[in-house]
């Protein structure tokens, strides 16, 4: 019960967690690593200069790979699609999921910009065989393809197809597949560090109150309710 | 109209601008190409049918010679550079995961090329070559890699020395593809090439972790001289950094080091047979299921290669819940059909040896879904289901009871006899031969769903291996059966069929033949008729096949249904005389006496028992049967027999010695 639980006062901890030491190197490594991850090309570059972090990864492949995320949230999928093939062939063909949600979002803008005629022609001839290829994508393509059915597509029931958010999602998902093939992980780390924090809390909450980090953007200690 | 806009040359168009004079249009032709068929599979099949892949091979065999001065940054040398690199990075994309693509590619001559090209000094050309070759070597398609040639070692060597992925990449892919005998494996061993593996396992990028591991898995498939070389002290602590990498991060990582762990636990007795392990790679493995895609198709394949045959490790998975990890799978449906055979096969082997599996198995209800799968659209499904249907009917408790003789399970199996595909008919087979064995009176179901006659029909297959299981369906069928069951069968042989199918030219075939005989005619007397029916056919050819029998499984089946006949009347027995002492040609001595004097002591066992019965006492012609088999020097053999170590043949010996005493025998 709650009584069992241990109380550590906020001196305590405090106290306690002085007495771990985090290295400047180390703090600069994460930020280097979140930098390089998210494709801050410019901020690497100025970072490294500033503090002599090295980045796990060449700012020019990081630019490559910002200018295949940037075509893909500006709708230019053709051109993202040949960047990709540029920056290595094997993604998208090894990766048929990916490949086919760019070829859905290449329709998507299609149907964005009211090239209705074009739209048809592309869905029979490109994404028409990704179906037949691979059953598991007939669900969406057939989502996709009723855009094409309803006259106002603002209020139709795939209505989020269109949304920006769309464009994003295919954006992040090229953007981890580049990673993935340049054997980098598509997290930054301090993405993990969150989750760990957030889950070690979780799991001493069962056993103790104590000082709380509630609000990560500030990362003050909350005073234990007593 | 299309627009303007979507400028899309159509490919009949593109494939003339490649044979365009002028280099820029070259590469941008190759460049689109390639671009059109990435990731598409269609597409790589109708240029495949314009014949785009010896156009592409033709102009990359052109450039290769227009490489001259490498320092020369003019545009005559960036265009020789972008063609070879498009036309290198097209013809890897038709590879890619195409066999019929990987084929065209080696027919229009690339591959010598390709292999020249790893030697330019342009990064880029070398990337996008080594990348191409390495498709080629994931295809079964791919040209054999000899080992053994001295030259193509250091190749190899200086492959795997490389600093670029690709190309350390393409080292470990022509290992994995082309490596296969134990000298080979020897070969590479003696070359440093595992040290060379062990150090990218542990110091390489992830690509390279994941190779390698293929690559160690080849080399050490069998070879436990090589396995304990590479896990002895001299090398560090190999083996515990494939079993770290078993609880990497990443999936696949994980497969492959559970896969490496488990080739060189087949091999080798010596490694990783503590309980630990085998308890962490069963939970591992169990785990990898759940992974969305390729990882997860094949995990049950692994777990199956970490199981089969081997009653620990299914008494452990039982315990780990893998069946009911299997079973839930299985229930989501929708499944990748490499991931059904694999779960399927999966179920197989967990109860191809243990009754507790195979009451888990009946008790998850696990047979419901079963049924489903035995008419599923995927071949390789269909013949799944039935290997788990033949593990789990081999449970002889539920066998009794009649449990699977029912409508639900035989009439789709009944079907798959007519399957186009050979191994779903002998899969299906295999699982009916265990069914039939129904010891209840529900045998006649079988005959109903038409199961009977289609089982004929199929002994007259062209397949031989569909011929001997069908044989083998029918004899199951028949032990112990009611006589108008086995004259039922008989008639829809027909004497003439059996006897062919005895002398049939498969081994196998013949040996399930007489075992079906010895079956048909067991328990009355009245069917022993069958064997003369037709004037002798079947006896006739039972004799025939006798003198020659290529087996001892030929001799023993064949004399246990002499043996059989021999239990007959006066008449039935003077027939087996008779057929004893026929002699072939110029042998002299009777294959009984041959039988007799085998090492095989199930072989003399039956041949005693023949001679049991010919030598019965209470039977009016025995002293004239055992007079004979005296001058043939039977009774003396079968006299030198009396202390064999087998104890069935020492029985029956002392019982034919102690009968024919009883006429006086000194």
């Amino acid at each position: 019960m709650a009584s069992s639980k241990k109380v550590i006062m906020r001196e305590e901890w405090e106290k306690r967690l002085n007495h771990i030491r985090i290295r400047k190197e180390e703090m600069n490594k994460l930020v280097m690593n979140f930098l390089v991850t998210e494709g801050y090309a410019e901020a690497v570059a100025k970072f490294r200069m500033e503090t002599g972090t090295e980045p796990d990864m060449d700012v020019a492949m990081i630019m490559d790979r910002m200018a295949v995320k940037e075509a893909v949230q500006c709708g230019n999928v053709e051109d993202a699609i040949e960047k990709v093939n540029d920056l290595n062939p094997e993604i998208l063909d090894t990766n048929p999921e990916l490949f086919f949600h760019l070829q859905q979002q290449r329709l998507i803008e299609l149907i964005r910009n009211e090239k209705i005629e074009e739209a048809l022609e592309f869905a029979q001839e490109e994404l028409a065989p990704r179906g037949e290829e691979n059953q598991s994508f007939l669900e969406e393509l057939e989502r996709t393809v009723s855009l094409l059915v309803f006259k106002d597509v603002s209020n139709c029931p795939v209505r989020e197809l269109l949304d920006i958010s769309q464009r994003l999602k295919t954006a992040n998902e090229v953007n981890a597949a580049i990673l993935t093939s340049q054997s980098h992980e598509k997290d930054p780390k301090l993405h993990s560090l969150l989750k760990m924090l957030i889950w070690a809390q979780n799991q001493l909450d069962e056993k103790a109150t104590y000082p709380r980090i509630k609000d990560f953007l500030k990362a003050t200690l909350e005073n234990p309710a007593v | 109209m299309p627009s303007a806009t979507i400028n899309k040359p159509r490919p009949s168009e593109l494939l003339s601008r490649l044979t365009s004079a002028e280099p820029e249009v070259k590469v941008r032709a190759l460049r689109q190409v390639k671009n059109q068929i990435i990731g598409n599979r269609t597409k790589k099949l109708s240029f495949l049918k314009l014949g785009a892949v010896p156009a592409v091979a033709g102009i990359l065999a052109d450039s290769i010679d227009d490489v001259t001065d490498n320092n020369n940054c003019n545009n005559d040398s960036n265009n020789t550079i972008n063609i070879l690199v498009q036309s290198a990075a097209a013809l890897g994309s038709f590879a890619c995961g195409f066999d019929a693509g990987v084929q065209a590619v080696l027919d229009a001559g690339a591959f010598p090329n390709l292999l020249r090209l790893l030697a330019n000094p342009n990064e880029k050309v070398v990337d996008a070559v080594a990348r191409a070759l390495r498709m080629i070597y994931q295809s079964k398609l791919a040209p054999k890699y000899d080992f053994l040639q001295q030259k193509n070692m250091e190749f190899l060597i200086s492959l795997l020395n490389s600093e670029k992925e690709n190309v350390s990449g393409l080292g470990a892919s022509i290992i994995t593809r082309s490596c296969e005998t134990n000298l080979e494996q020897k070969a590479l061993f003696d070359a440093g090439i595992l040290r060379k593996l062990n150090s990218l396992l542990e110091g390489g990028s992830l690509s390279q972790r994941d190779a390698s591991l293929e690559s160690l898995a080849t080399i050490f498939r069998n070879n436990p001289e090589v396995i304990s070389k590479f896990a002895g002290p001299e090398i560090g602590r190999p083996l515990s950094s494939i079993i770290d990498l078993a609880k990497d991060r990443y999936p696949r990582t994980r497969l492959l080091a559970c896969m490496c762990l488990i080739v060189i636990r087949n091999a080798s007795p010596h490694f990783l047979q503590d309980i630990g392990i085998k308890t962490k790679l069963i939970h591992i493995l169990l785990e990898l299921l759940d992974d969305p895609g390729q990882v997860g198709d094949e995990a049950p394949f692994a777990f199956s290669s970490l199981i089969a045959q081997k009653e620990d490790l299914q008494k452990l998975a039982l315990e780990a819940n893998a069946i009911d990890k299997l079973h839930h799978h299985i229930k989501k449906g929708s499944l990748h059909p490499r991931r059904y055979e694999g779960i399927l096969l999966a179920l197989a082997d967990m109860c191809s040896k243990l009754e507790s599996c195979r009451s888990k198995f009946l008790l998850l209800q696990v047979l419901n879904l079963l049924a489903d799968a035995l008419t599923d659209y995927n071949a390789g499904v269909r013949a799944a289901a039935c290997i788990c249907l033949k593990s789990v009917t081999r449970s002889i408790k539920n066998l009794s009871a009649g449990y699977f003789m029912n409508e639900t399970i035989v009439i789709p199996l009944v079907q798959l006899f007519l399957d186009p595909s050979t191994s779903v008919q002998v899969a299906a087979l295999g699982a009916t031969s265990n069914i039939v064995v129904d010891f209840t009176t529900r045998k006649s179901i079988f005959v109903q769903c038409g199961g009977m006659k289609q089982l004929v029909q199929l002994a007259k297959s062209m397949e031989s291996s569909v011929r001997s299981n069908a044989l083998w369906a029918l004899k199951n069928f028949v032990f112990q059966a009611d006589n108008r069951l086995k004259e039922g069968v008989f008639s829809e042989l027909t004497a003439s069929l059996l006897s062919s199918l005895i002398r049939d030219p498969e081994p196998s075939v013949q040996e399930q033949a007489l075992a079906l005989v010895r079956n048909l005619v067991d328990g009355c007397i009245n069917l022993i008729e069958f064997v003369f029916a037709e004037d002798g056919l079947i006896l006739g050819a039972i004799g025939r096949q006798l003198q020659c029998a290529s087996k001892a499984e030929i001799g023993i089946q064949g004399m246990y249904a002499l043996c059989n006949v021999a239990s007959g009347n006066e008449f039935h027995k003077e027939a087996v005389m008779q057929l004893l002492f026929t002699q072939m040609g110029d042998k002299n001595q009777s294959f009984v006496i041959k039988f007799l004097q085998s090492n095989d002591s199930r072989l003399c066992t039956a041949t005693v028992w023949t001679i049991v019965n010919l030598t019965c006492p209470s039977t009016p012609g025995a002293p004239g049967r055992l007079e004979k088999l005296r001058n043939a020097g039977i009774v003396s053999q079968i006299k030198n027999m009396v202390n064999d170590p087998c104890v069935d043949v020492k029985l029956r010996v002392r019982t034919v010695l102690g009968q024919s005493m009883a006429f006086g025998d000194n």
